[in-house]
């Protein structure tokens, strides 16, 4: 069954059809509501308040969209709405105590993979949770530059700068907290 | 030269990155899927139906059609019947006369009107179950 078919059979009145939504993306939901909330209770209820009011405006939805970049665009807006954060305010990334220059090494062969979760999650903390949560938007779920734009409500040239920075500010954290240097090698 | 190999290791670096940026994809709590059912089906029970408008909707539509035919059906008979009674009495002629296409006029015009008043008397029940079962919600 496809997502337009299941759209239908909620419409329809068959209410537990919408699991199949809440299964595929309460994952990359949660995600998203952690980069903006920055606890997980706080990302749990605005994930479950999202999917509450996707199910109320369903018949809004036009298939013109994927039904996931629909999705996210309510979650961003209940978190942002929630923490009444500011996303895109020109924000200092948190100073870089600690760090270790250890020389530079690549992130993958040198650590063990929680170990690199860990890192990974300690580096999109430090980063504006702007530039966190395109960087989430981008790699983990493969959204195009335009799917981003709809979902944040940026232009899609702003979107490519902010990305392009953030990749750029995720490099140079991982380097100067970790010693770490993405290669792609 | 120097820009493909410039855009290549540009996307070996983003390989990499989303490589790491998937591995932290959080795992939302068992019970989340839960709540979020529990609270839909307690919102969808508590809210009128828009499936259930949307079933009326589709049997008052299949009513209309159906009272439509069962009306218009009697009434074609009628003239069918008619016509007939008229051929085997007056002839082929009757057909030209004012009369026939008066009386053809009239029986329309009735069974247009009871058709009308039975709409009517339809639209009038539905509405006043619509306004019994919101004071039942307020």
């Amino acid at each position: 069954m496809n997502e337009n078919q299941c759209v239908q059979q909620v419409l329809s009145g068959n209410t537990s059809a919408f699991k199949h939504f809440v299964e595929s993306y309460q994952d990359m939901a949660i995600t998203i509501a952690f980069r903006i909330c920055g606890n997980m209770q706080d990302a749990e209820d605005v994930v479950q308040d999202s999917f509450v009011k996707a199910y109320k405006n369903l018949r809004s939805f036009r298939a013109e969209s994927k039904f996931s970049t629909w999705l996210y665009r309510i979650v961003y807006n209940t978190a942002v709405t929630f923490t009444k954060s500011q996303m895109w305010a020109n924000t200092q990334v948190a100073p870089l105590e600690n760090a270790i220059q250890v020389g530079t090494n690549s992130l993958e062969k040198q650590f063990e993979e929680t170990e690199r979760e860990e890192i990974v999650a300690d580096i999109m903390a430090k980063m504006p949770k702007g530039d966190a949560l395109l960087l989430t938007l981008y790699y983990m779920e493969d959204n195009s530059i335009k799917e981003i734009a709809k979902i944040t409500g940026l232009n899609e040239s702003n979107v490519k700068v902010k990305l392009f920075r953030a990749r750029k500010l995720f490099g140079d954290l991982a380097i100067s907290n970790y010693g770490l240097q993405i290669t792609g090698s | 030269m120097i820009i493909m190999m410039k855009k290549y290791n540009e996307k070996k670096v983003d390989d990499e990155i989303s490589q790491i940026i998937s591995s932290t994809k959080m795992k939302a709590p068992e019970n989340l899927k839960y709540r979020i059912m529990h609270q839909i089906e307690y919102e969808s029970s508590l809210t009128p139906k828009h499936s259930q408008k949307y079933k009326k909707e589709t049997k008052e539509n299949g009513n209309v059609l159906k009272d439509l035919g069962s009306i218009y059906g009697v009434m074609y008979a009628v003239i069918a019947l008619m016509t007939i009674i008229a051929y085997a009495i007056e002839g082929v002629e009757f057909y030209l006369s004012t009369e026939y296409w008066a009386t053809v006029s009239f029986v329309g015009f009735v069974f247009s009107l009871f058709w009308l008043v039975s709409r009517l008397d339809g639209h009038l029940k539905s509405k006043s179950k619509y306004t019994g079962e919101k004071d039942l919600q307020n």
